[in-house]
């Protein structure tokens, strides 16, 4: 029985498709809102960033589709290729990248531009579900923590060199889904005093880190702390039910690029707490999902996956409403298929394809 | 491999971990958006709203009898915006023809670059409405308020005019601006980042509050014909200037005060010399300080015979002299060792003092000041207000200039007892004068008698002004009316007197410093009627050309503005003039 049940594709997780489908809905109608003043200024068109979401979208839709539709242990084989070709995605975005913002983070396909880091998140994902699974006997020894932690560390450098928030990501998923696949705890704790001690050195080393902690203290102080200074305007303004979906003031320019990482300080503004908590619950429910997923997952490698899916999406959602909200020094993080970027929105929706898969298979 | 329930509960752990971190985010959402929700939202509307002022109609001043001499006019400024003219020919070509401009001119403004250029400021309102009209593209007609004195000379130098602000710059303008300026009002837009102002937000507005109304004592009419005569004297003996003040010495009120020439309050920074003669800026300033200069209020002069009225009114106050006490003048008087001359050169002879003060004779204020002396003199000049100012309600009153009391000898004695040797001015003597000779009370001269609400026309305050302290006995006042009657009905102010009323007046022909510069200042001052005076009047004549004497050419000045006011005033005449 529970062989042929491995192997027949059993039934969707529909409470798992209801919230994608909220967030991707939700996602562009508050991206239309908050890139419309900007699609106009700066394009002429208001409509500009929401055409360009919305494509970005439905093939990411058909992508979700055709992963949840195949048999996910179909990547077990493709891992290890997954792995090389992000690695060579992210020298050739060194090599030949556009500078967007002063950082090289697109690769550029004729009319489509790409951004490597996001294929990496998703390919690293499953690289290390496997490579764990497979090393998971001696996963409590520390040799195996190295080996496994070397395979991740070239991609983790090659994206941290130019877009140091989603290396923290990279890295952040691979120490929880070698926490999961391991049986013990002291050593992540060490793991967390050395990863702590590094934070330091790596901060104390650039004096513009540390600037960052000084604005983060007091961003009405600094002029950098002006990106911070107007997301919590945003946010304040808000107030219990906001001013209404479409009437914020601050995404009219006040929030610099306003559709981009700073998001949810819109969605606060015009849909007030009552709106930006839904919102956060939505994540809540979509993590727990994962989480649910996971534990019921009939392998290692499914629960591993999911694991990862989740680790990805608590760390950037958790990341991005603490930095708009001012509780950590600001750090570039978009929020999941809100934030506008199309190959973030098509990666996402990819991964939850895989998740859809574990959750069926 | 196996999902172990060990990878299990640490995944679990993980999800408890978000669970933990997200339910603290949204605490942290709460605090924001509940507990510091009013501080940044306050802090936002701040960054979004733009504040433009509406200004406030200034208030008006008008005259005793509710006629307006400064009002407001509504004027336009018309600009134009670069980026929004859709066809800059047809707006240079009209704009030109209704502006009266060159073409050149609104060519280069419409040509430039820039979100706005100012084409012409200070267009009349009804050439502002046809621009509007037109309905061009690009063009911007703005209406704003503009200060406006209907009768342009008129009282110059003491109705003041404004600045840029609408703000008082000299004059009653200044004294007055807390009641005239009213409160600006506001409109509040909200703007995006680039300040442009959101069409579909509802601009906040403040509605301007208008300034007050200000009635002074002035009275049109006077202020008029007085300014004429001014006028009129000036020309004919080629005089400097001409100084004209009338004043009810009862109560202060000041109805007339003319400072010839005066300037064109509409343009106050134009010379009223005419000419536009090339000169540098802070040459141009001091000029136009000079021009709009009060010389009434501003300025000291020597008093001359004018003030034997005051030296007269100490000594018949302090009982040194009788109205009948002898005295001979032989032309002049020796003090200490100088020989001091009465105006006549031969002398007056054997006089009364009566007849002394007729005369204006010279060596009898002497003697009678001698009489008095120095200390005597100082206390009655103190007691009669001479030394403070007068409280006048215009800015920048001079002070009286005045010997220290222990430097006062023999010589300088005897020539502040005729009046000279130390200075006052106009409006010192006229205010002194005339609480000499109303029964005996000081009076503050002033212009301002209430505010009056513009919009109900109710009145708001009136301005007190208290009758001083007696400063000399009814008897001595009493004498003083019927001595100073008698200058003008048979001695040396004859040129005031009008058949059928009573007048009391002083001449004085005073020699201005330096004394070898002979240049003289004539003047009169009358009263009416003597014995129950209604009105004072003041005539002035700096550097008259030819005849100079105060008796001759100022008071025949007087006469004819008594001659129209007294009966204008409803002063009826009683018959009995010269005796």
């Amino acid at each position: 029985m529970e062989q042929e049940e491995r192997r027949s594709q059993g039934k969707t997780d529909k409470v798992l498709l209801v919230i994608v489908f909220l967030l991707v809905i939700t996602g562009l109608v508050i991206l239309y809102s908050t890139s419309a003043y900007n699609g106009k200024t700066k394009f002429g068109d208001s409509f500009y960033y929401l055409k360009k979401q919305l494509f970005a979208t439905s093939l990411g839709l058909a992508g979700m589709y055709a992963v949840a539709k195949t048999d996910y242990h179909m990547w077990e084989k493709l891992a290890v290729p997954a792995y090389i070709g992000a690695v060579l995605l992210c020298v050739a975005v060194m090599l030949v990248g556009d500078e967007y913002n002063g950082s090289k983070r697109w690769l550029s396909l004729g009319p489509f531009s790409f951004q490597p880091s996001e294929y990496a998140k998703i390919a690293l994902i499953i690289f290390l579900s496997w490579i764990v699974t497979k090393n998971v006997k001696k996963i409590g020894k520390l040799g195996t923590l190295l080996k496994i932690m070397l395979w991740v560390l070239p991609v983790v450098g090659l994206v941290g060199a130019s877009n140091l928030s989603t290396a923290v990501i990279i890295l952040g998923i691979a120490v929880i889904l070698i926490f999961a696949a391991s049986p013990k705890y002291a050593q992540f704790v060490w793991m967390a005093v050395l990863g702590c001690g590094f934070m330091g050195i790596f901060l104390a080393l650039e004096s513009y880190r540390l600037e960052r902690i000084a604005i983060w203290q007091n961003p009405e102080k600094y002029e950098k702390g002006y990106q911070t200074l107007q997301g919590l305007y945003a946010i304040g303004s808000g107030g219990l039910f906001g001013k209404g979906l479409g009437s914020s003031i601050q995404k009219l320019g006040f929030v610099p690029e306003a559709q981009n990482d700073m998001i949810f300080s819109i969605i606060c503004e015009e849909l007030g707490l009552v709106g930006a908590s839904f919102i956060v619950i939505l994540f809540l429910l979509l993590i727990w999902r994962f989480f649910v997923i996971s534990t019921h997952a009939k392998d290692l490698f499914g629960a591993l996956i999911a694991a990862g899916a989740m680790a990805h999406m608590m760390i950037q959602v958790i990341l991005n409403i603490a930095v708009v909200t001012n509780t950590i020094p600001n750090t570039g993080i978009t929020l999941p298929f809100i934030s506008y970027g199309g190959t973030s929105v098509v990666f996402l929706l990819v991964e939850m394809g895989l998740v859809f898969s574990v959750a069926s298979w | 491999m196996k999902n172990k329930t060990y990878n299990k509960r640490k995944i679990c752990i993980v999800f408890a971990l978000a669970v933990i971190m997200i339910v603290g985010l949204i605490g942290r959402l709460c605090y924001l958006m509940i507990f510091e929700a009013e501080y940044y939202q306050k802090k936002a509307e701040a960054l979004h709203e733009r504040e433009r002022d509406i200004k406030a109609a200034r208030g008006e001043i008008v005259d005793r009898n509710g006629k307006v001499l400064a009002t407001n006019r509504t004027v336009c400024t018309v600009s134009v915006i670069h980026s929004q003219i859709k066809e800059p020919e047809k707006v240079i070509k009209l704009l030109s023809d209704t502006l009266g401009m060159e073409e050149k001119e609104v060519r280069k403004r419409v040509e430039k670059v820039s979100s706005m250029e100012r084409v012409k400021t200070n267009v009349d309102k009804e050439t502002g409405d046809k621009i509007r009209e037109m309905e061009l593209e690009g063009v911007k007609v703005d209406e704003d308020f503009k200060r406006y004195y209907p009768y342009e000379e008129l009282a110059s130098k003491v109705l003041g005019f404004t600045g840029g602000d609408n703000q008082g710059i000299i004059g009653l303008e200044v004294k007055y601006e807390d009641y005239l300026k009213g409160e600006n009002g506001k409109i509040l837009a909200t703007t995006d980042a680039r300040g442009i102002e959101l069409p579909d937000i509802a601009e906040d507005r403040i509605e301007p509050r208008a300034g007050n109304t200000l009635r002074i004592s002035l009275d049109y009419n006077i202020q008029e014909y007085a300014q004429q005569m001014a006028q009129k004297v000036m020309e004919e003996k080629q005089a400097d200037k001409v100084a004209i003040l009338l004043m009810n010495p009862q109560n202060g009120e000041i109805l007339a005060m003319v400072n010839y020439p005066e300037f064109n309050l509409n343009e106050p920074f134009e010379l009223n010399t005419g000419g536009d003669v090339q000169m540098d800026d802070e040459k141009k300033q001091e000029l136009l300080n000079q021009m709009w200069r009060n010389g009434c209020i501003n300025d000291t002069y020597e008093p001359g015979s004018v003030f034997k009225i005051i030296t007269a009114s100490a000594s018949l106050e302090e009982g040194v002299v009788e109205t009948d006490d002898q005295f001979f003048c032989p032309g002049y008087k020796i003090v200490e060792d100088r020989r001091i001359r009465c105006h006549k050169a031969g002398g007056h002879g054997s006089e009364t003092f009566v007849q002394g003060v007729q005369n204006s004779c010279n060596p009898v204020f002497m003697e009678v000041g001698q009489r008095l002396g120095s200390e005597r003199f100082c206390d009655y000049f103190e007691q009669f207000g001479l030394m403070e100012k007068t409280g006048v309600d215009l800015p920048g009153e001079a002070g009286t200039i005045m010997h220290r009391r222990e430097d006062i000898g023999e010589v300088e004695l005897a020539t502040m007892s005729f009046g000279q040797s130390f200075q006052v001015t106009p409006i010192q003597m006229a205010a002194t004068v005339s609480s000499l000779i109303n029964g005996g009370k000081r009076i503050t001269p002033h212009f301002g008698m209430e505010v009056k609400s513009a919009e109900t026309g109710k009145t708001i305050k009136e301005f007190p002004y208290k009758k001083e302290e007696r400063i000399v006995s009814e008897e001595t006042c009493e004498t003083m009316q019927k001595i100073l009657e008698s200058v003008v009905s048979e001695g040396s102010g004859k040129n005031g007197y009008i058949e059928g009323y009573k007048i009391g007046g002083k001449t004085a022909t005073s020699q201005t410093l330096p004394r070898s510069a002979n240049k003289y200042i004539s003047s009169f001052l009358g009263f009416a009627p003597a014995d129950d005076p209604q009105v004072l009047g003041m005539c002035i004549i700096y550097n008259p050309q030819g005849i100079y004497y105060g008796g001759t050419i100022a008071a025949p000045v007087m006469r004819q503005i008594f001659d129209a006011v007294l009966p204008y005033l409803g002063i009826e005449k009683t018959g009995n003039g010269r005796k």
